[in-house]
């Protein structure tokens, strides 16, 4: 087990940056997740610590060490692929037991680990057969036992759920997690989806445009969005957005819209942001402002109520049981406690005091 | 990584191969085509005499001149007949059915017979006295009854055109179908609703589509057919006079019965230079598409 | 009005469908006739050779003969086999390892590299021969089978590593990145990995480069005279002074075409990547 740091990482192809001056430091045991959309540099960073890419600029270190000019071989790292990258021509057992095999472990014992490993993810019964045979799930789980047969001392794990059904996702999701406080490896996790972000991960790194947006742990990333960024990427359905301006603690937007923000420092362009589930609607004149009904849609386990507030249109999460025409007027009302001010300019996000 | 010396050492063999095999030989020529160099004459390569082999070739030689007449009217018709003949069979091997999947079947048949062999066998089948093909044809139209195809300098090309073009049409139908078979179905039902006729159809949606692979085909068989010289030895013999007689056989002749080794490395290079402006096209053409090659 | 319309419509779509039928019909005559006839002529007696029936007594003597002195077309039947095969042998594993090379790396003048080799594709034979012809005759090597699988060489290896490589571009590199990460070297991965998965493509390249082999004419009609003939130079040998042996040109090409026949129907499906090098999907 080790603890991982990258330093001043760059990735460039020809003239597209991949990854940008990025530095972060993983603690040992720690289960770090990779969070942004396709594009972002977060794959491009997990396969950098893999040795799967060569770093344009900067440091890999793990556990102390510089690994840059090692080859995957000589990292002890173990990685779970996308698409699982298992071997085709070899059996689930076989699949297994190639770290072992590489590393001359042979006969019972390379079995009894094989085994063990199989155990965890419950794979015993499919040890004979080949990977064509198995469901995408089934495929996942030898991809995860040959990850942990050898002990390494940190987990890469690319996209690995992505590949999965919904349901399967959710199962999975839980026995990684599982997994990964059992055997207390430090882990690398990129994602794309915000929900496996934050149900894993001790800490999330948010990235976008080859740059680290914010790196904090899922509460704070989700209370406290560092810019509109993170803000508009993290959450589902996504925080609400309104473009407006700001003066003396009061935030305006065109047809009306207005917010008291307690932000005392700033004036001009700002966005406002509020998560759905912070915006209650009621009855026309109850609330901060009115506005008609845009849509309304049912998820389940809750409505999800659209209304076009002047310009801007606000998504507010209701209590499933909530029934309101389209078209009609009803009210919204902003939660004060949980409302999101960026400048418009820099994007950051603006603390009240 | 260790993977920055390993990669060179990779491409070693095959890169030592292809110098030692093509661009070697190459280079010989180009070197011997600017020397007199008889091997009637002289065992050992000649003096160097510049250019003189090309000016002669390019300006006072009509067996050249000849040569590359033949070449170009054989390029010409091959080519026209082998991709009009491949699109249109592929067009309607398209759809299913028994006659179709049948004839699928056997379009791989031709091209694994050897080129030699093909000529020979159209040799046997147009051959004068009783040749299957002249019967047939004889059959056919009442006045080419008895015609001696071979004997007719332009009914001689139009045969080499035929065997060549037995072996070809069939592979670049399935190159065509295989062209097909990858164009996505939506665009041509969409203009089908769109009240377009089958014509129209294929003119204003499958045509464009299909035009890249049209134009590998194209530019495959121009290679080949300016390659051309298995069949001229086995069919024609170059003859009736030189009415087949094509640049690569003009070579062979220049080489081998006359020895005159610098001359016909001149015109090998003449050929050459055509064929590699070919390639240069050809590949720019298939490298640019992502994914292609 | 509509009935009329749709009956007209019934009627062009049966003409339509008539005419198809006969162009297909065309085509699968034109494309088997050869075959057949040459198969036909190859057991008929020399009596019967102009005989444009169907009707006759087939005879295995064309075989026999053209097995028996002085034709011994067992010669070149092996002379073809060690050529095709030896130049396969040599030139697979090589361009395998350089379509590997070409797949997975990026590196220095690799888009020159990569052209040219393909571009050497283009190359007539004609200009190759012209130096190894004088240097086998210095070498005292014309006429054996080395000179003729160093010139095939030339023609084969390109194609192989063009077919390779498309057959290496589409196995997806995560199993190859999964081995590495396992602990595997980069030839480890080759051996392990890579050569298992991409297997029926290297069978579907050699079955390709040997056919092209096989059917080669102009490398040993210049570079072969006796000992070395191969079978597309050695059924020239039935056109004497005497006349054609049409029968015998027949057998033989039978011998020839047969084994191609058989080995092209396996890789068919891929047959078309090979001169295209899956430009051509």
């Amino acid at each position: 087990m080790a603890d991982v740091s990258l330093r001043n990482l760059t990735k460039a192809w020809g003239g597209f940056t991949a990854v940008r001056d990025q530095s972060l430091e993983i603690r040992d045991g720690e289960f770090m997740v990779l969070l942004g959309p396709s594009g972002c540099g977060k794959t491009t960073t997990m396969r950098m610590i893999a040795g799967l890419e060569e770093p344009t600029a900067g440091d890999i270190l793990i556990g102390g060490q510089r690994v840059n000019d090692l080859p995957p071989r000589d990292r002890d790292i173990a990685m779970v692929f996308q698409s699982y990258g298992l071997y085709p021509h070899m059996t689930v057992e076989d699949n297994i037991g190639y770290p072992l095999k590489l590393r001359g472990i042979k006969g019972a014992e390379r079995a009894a680990q094989v085994r063990a490993a199989a155990a965890k993810v419950e794979l015993e019964p499919l040890l004979h057969r080949r990977p064509k045979e198995l469901s995408g799930g089934q495929r996942q789980r030898v991809a995860l036992a040959r990850a942990i047969v050898r002990r390494p001392t940190v987990f890469l794990m690319d996209e690995p759920l992505s590949n999965l059904d919904a349901k399967l996702r959710v199962s999975t999701r839980a026995e990684i997690k599982h997994l990964q406080h059992e055997l207390g490896v430090t882990t690398v996790y990129v994602t794309h989806d915000q929900i496996e972000a934050m149900t894993l991960a001790h800490r999330v790194a948010v990235m976008q445009g080859g740059e680290i947006r914010q790196l904090d742990t899922p509460e704070v990333i989700y209370d406290r969005p560092a810019d509109l960024f993170v803000a508009g990427f993290i959450g589902s359905p996504p925080m609400n957005l309104v473009d407006g301006d700001h003066a003396d603690g009061r935030f305006t937007a065109a047809g009306g819209f207005h917010a008291t923000t307690g932000v005392a420092r700033h004036g001009g362009r700002a966005v406002l942001g509020v998560r759905p589930e912070d915006v209650t609607v009621g009855p026309a004149g109850s609330g901060d402002l009115d506005a008609s009904i845009y849509a309304v849609e049912l998820t389940g386990d809750a409505v999800l109520v659209t209304v076009q507030a002047g310009a801007a249109r606000i998504i507010a999460k209701a209590d499933r049981a909530w029934r309101a025409e389209i078209g009609s007027t009803v009210a919204l009302r902003l939660d004060a406690s949980r409302l999101h001010l960026f400048d418009a300019a820099s994007t950051k996000r603006l603390q009240p005091e | 990584m260790q993977d920055r010396r390993l990669k060179y050492v990779l491409i070693l063999p095959a890169a030592l191969l292809v110098l030692g095999t093509t661009i070697w030989p190459l280079a010989v020529s180009l070197v011997t085509s600017f020397r007199d160099w008889r091997l009637t004459r002289s065992l050992t390569p000649g003096p160097f005499i510049g250019p003189e082999h090309y000016v002669t070739a390019l300006t006072d030689d009509p067996d050249f001149a000849n040569a590359l007449q033949v070449t170009a009217s054989f390029v010409a018709i091959d080519v026209a007949l082998t991709v009009v003949c491949a699109l249109g069979l592929a067009l309607l091997l398209r759809r299913a059915g028994v006659l179709h999947s049948l004839t699928r079947a056997v379009l791989i048949l031709p091209f694994a017979v050897s080129p030699a062999l093909v000529g020979i066998s159209f040799r046997f089948m147009f051959n004068a006295e009783m040749g299957v093909f002249t019967w047939l044809a004889g059959a056919v139209v009442p006045w080419l009854q008895g015609y001696v195809w071979l004997a007719d300098p332009v009914a001689a090309l139009l045969v080499l055109v035929f065997s060549d073009a037995w072996r070809w049409v069939p592979y670049m139908t399935l190159v065509v179908l295989g062209g097909l078979s990858a164009l996505p179905k939506e665009p041509e039902e969409a203009a089908r609703i769109d009240c377009a006729s089958e014509w129209q159809v294929f003119r204003d949606v499958t045509l464009p589509a299909l035009m890249p692979v049209l134009a590998v085909v194209a530019i495959l068989k121009t290679v080949f057919a300016l390659k051309m010289f298995d069949q001229v030895v086995t069919l024609t013999g170059g003859g009736p006079g030189q009415s087949t007689v094509t640049l690569a056989y003009l070579v062979y002749s220049i080489a081998f019965r006359w020895y005159d080794m610098g001359y016909a490395s001149a015109v090998a290079w003449i050929l050459t230079a055509m064929l590699v402006f070919l390639a240069v096209w050809y590949m720019k053409l298939i490298l640019r598409k992502p994914g292609g090659a | 009005m509509n009935g009329t319309r749709a009956t007209a419509a019934r009627r062009r779509k049966l003409v339509m469908k008539g005419l198809e039928s006969a162009i297909l019909l065309l085509a699968l005559f034109l494309i088997l006739f050869p075959i057949v006839w040459m198969a036909l002529t190859a057991f008929k007696r020399p009596v019967d050779l102009f005989e444009l029936t169907l009707l006759f007594t087939p005879t295995l003597d064309n075989f026999r003969t053209i097995f028996a002195a002085p034709w011994n077309i067992g010669a070149a039947l092996w002379n073809s086999t060690v050529v095709a095969g030896l130049t396969v042998l040599i030139s697979i594993p090589c361009s395998t390892l350089a379509a590997y090379a070409f797949s997975r790396f990026e590196m220095r003048f690799k888009g020159a590299l990569f052209f040219t080799i393909l571009a050497t594709q283009f190359i007539p034979a004609v200009v190759v021969v012209l130096p190894f012809y004088l240097l086998f005759r210095d070498l005292g090597l014309l006429d054996t089978h080395l000179a003729l699988v160093i010139v095939n060489l030339a023609i084969v290896t390109p194609f192989a590593v063009w077919m390779l490589k498309g057959f290496l571009d589409a196995v997806p590199t995560e199993s190859e990145e999964a081995a590495l990460v396992d602990g595997a070297t980069r030839l480890r991965v080759i051996l392990d990995i890579v050569v298992p998965m991409v297997w029926p493509g290297v069978l579907v390249t050699a079955v390709f480069c040997f056919i092209l082999t096989w059917n080669e004419f102009l490398f040993a009609l210049i570079l072969t005279r006796d000992n070395a003939v191969t079978l597309p130079v050695g059924i020239t040998r039935f056109r004497t002074e005497r006349g054609d042996l049409w029968e015998l040109i027949a057998a033989a090409g039978i011998l020839i075409s047969i084994p191609m026949f058989l080995l092209s129907s396996v890789i068919q499906r891929h047959f078309v990547r090979g001169m295209t090098g899956g430009a051509v999907k």
